[in-house]
């Protein structure tokens, strides 16, 4: 039965990529621009839920690695003449290296100090990329004024990327669901004393998640500088990003494939429909949203999605 | 020959000495039962012995290697696990999954096989129609199961069972023994902490004593619990 449910489920993922893919055709450049937006939030809220959702580890500063991403791609491009996909691709191999560096330490933190000392080093990581080009003298982030990117070529690229980043995300997610490496995380997020004790090597596990996570976050970040084609460094390391990512995740349901896609889609339609409808005021009711979702529905909207398909309660 | 061997165990928290310089052997398919009263020391060498706490001074060794200041789950992929005085599970994983974690990691295992070798040790201990179950629904006897499955499932040889009869009715009890005597002869050696005099007994070889962290005896469990140093332990001076 777990087979079928995954087979329908696969088919299902696979024909909305089609429709996605399709999806420019039909609709105009706004609707293509939001769907972009949407893409881009599912992917980083999607790479939080890889490390929170299975191995339980509430990162506070995944922002430090949008960060990375969009600095490291803007460096690549402007400095080393790279091309825009070669520097993409290259600025998640230099996030997922300093993810290794920063995780090794930090990822022996366990609960509350994890996610205290992640929030801290994303505000350090904010402050050394605002002072970077002062304090060592090699221009990088333009400190806080910034740096413009070279003006990219329209926004279908954009939309494709976008997608194809949060395809990587789902599929990784996926993965988990079903592998052994997935079943370790799990154990890992359940009971981490448990799993150490049954053979499981939760920091080297936990490390390996935390640079994918790394990855697709840079490869979001560098992508989005280009798209604006300017970047500062307040912005990209804001915790704003973060929290949106942590909220999306939550909202959508934690620990699942699709809740975090779900979320993105739902906060970003709802804040755009809120947004235009009630210029001043918006905000409280994105805020009323927030509260009320995880109240009534603590497994997220994946949760009540799957409540409805199955017609009973999940067990907790 | 000797499987399991810990020299001048100590371990310090603070200034309370859990363990004071405990040496324990444990030959290759016997049954070594620990007794002792409440703070005795004897979840802490347990702990010591699997890496979740570090030692102070001392040494454990595994068929001639050094283990102590090995992480916990290189110890468990050596052959040495144990169950839990509490018992732990992944609470939202099914009972199924739980033990596969054990073969999967500490066994070393793909996923059908620790698949397949799961549903093994769960008919062993006589949970399979229970499988498919979030863990948490289980009972505490149910749980003690599980624990027990999931150190089975992890391929060791030395098993720790930190009161796995503590809880139990006395037909729950009588059913664990023979599980347990099921184990040994699958080729396994065990330590067994237990409070109830009667299953220590009823199954071990050896009875090995703590108090306030040291040894006090050690011997043949019958003659263990004539020794006027463990019935004063117990019971007081009044009564030694």
């Amino acid at each position: 039965m777990a087979r079928r449910a995954g087979l329908s489920y696969g088919l299902f993922a696979f024909l909305a990529l089609a429709v996605l893919l399709a999806l420019p055709l039909w609709v105009g450049p706004y609707g293509v621009r939001l769907a972009a937006v949407i893409f881009m939030w599912a992917a980083l809220a999607g790479s939080w839920n890889l490390l929170a959702g299975y191995a339980g580890a509430v990162d506070l500063g995944p922002v430090v690695y949008h960060g990375i991403g969009a600095f490291a791609t803007a460096a690549l491009m402007m400095r080393a003449g790279l091309p825009f996909l070669v520097s993409v691709a290259l600025a998640g191999g230099v996030a997922a290296a300093i993810a290794f560096a920063i995780g090794t330490p930090t990822l022996r933190l366990r609960g509350a100090y994890f996610a205290i000392g992640t929030l801290a080093l994303a505000e350090s990581a904010k402050q050394l990329a605002l002072a970077w080009d002062r304090l060592t003298g090699i221009p990088l982030t333009g400190g806080s004024a910034g740096i413009s990117l070279p003006l990219s070529a329209g926004y279908l690229p954009f939309y494709y990327l976008m997608l194809a980043v949060m395809t990587c995300v789902t599929i990784t997610a996926f993965w988990l669901e079903r592998s052994r490496f997935g079943y370790g995380l799990r154990a890992i997020g359940e009971n981490d004393r448990l799993a150490e004790a049954s053979g499981v090597d939760i920091h080297a596990l936990k490390r390996r998640v935390y640079m994918a996570s790394a990855l697709f976050i840079a490869w979001t970040g560098g992508i989005e500088g280009y798209w604006l084609s300017y970047i500062n460094a307040a912005e990209a390391f804001g915790t704003a990003i973060t929290f949106q990512m942590v909220v999306m995740a939550l909202l959508g349901g934690l620990g699942t494939p699709f809740g975090p896609l779900l979320g993105a889609a739902f906060l970003t339609l709802a804040s755009e429909f809120l947004g235009t409808r009630f210029v001043y005021h918006y905000l409280i009711g994105i805020g009323l949203i927030i509260v009320i979702i995880p109240l009534f529905m603590p497994a997220g909207l994946a949760g009540v999605i799957r409540l409805v398909k199955r017609g009973r309660p999940l067990t907790a | 020959m000797t499987l399991l061997e810990c020299r001048g165990v100590t371990k310090a928290f603070g200034s309370l000495v859990a363990l004071k310089g405990v040496d324990l052997i444990l030959e290759e398919g016997e049954i070594l039962g620990i007794i002792g009263p409440n703070g005795a020391g004897k979840s802490t060498l347990f702990n010591a012995i699997a890496g979740l706490v570090p030692l102070t001074a001392g040494s454990v060794h595994y068929r001639g290697r050094r283990i102590s200041g090995l992480p916990p789950h290189t110890v468990c992929r050596l052959g040495i696990a144990k169950t839990f005085q509490i018992p732990q599970l992944f609470p939202r994983l099914t009972v199924l999954e739980n033990v596969m974690i054990g073969a999967l990691y500490g066994g070393g295992e793909g996923l059908g096989k620790a698949r397949g070798e799961a549903a093994g040790w769960l008919g062993f201990v006589g949970l399979t129609d229970k499988g498919g179950l979030p863990a948490a629904t289980l009972t505490v006897s149910e749980r003690r199961r599980l624990d027990l499955a999931r150190v089975l499932a992890t391929g060791a040889t030395v098993l720790l069972l930190d009161e796995n009869m503590a809880g139990l009715t006395q037909k729950e009890m009588e059913g664990t023994l023979s599980l347990l005597r099921a184990v040994r002869e699958r080729g396994k050696s065990l330590i067994v902490i237990e409070h109830v005099m009667r299953a220590i007994v009823g199954i071990a070889d050896r009875a090995l004593v703590l108090n306030y962290g040291e040894r006090i005896a050690e011997g043949r469990p019958r003659e263990v619990m004539q020794d006027p140093t463990v019935v004063k332990a117990y019971l007081g001076e009044a009564y030694a």
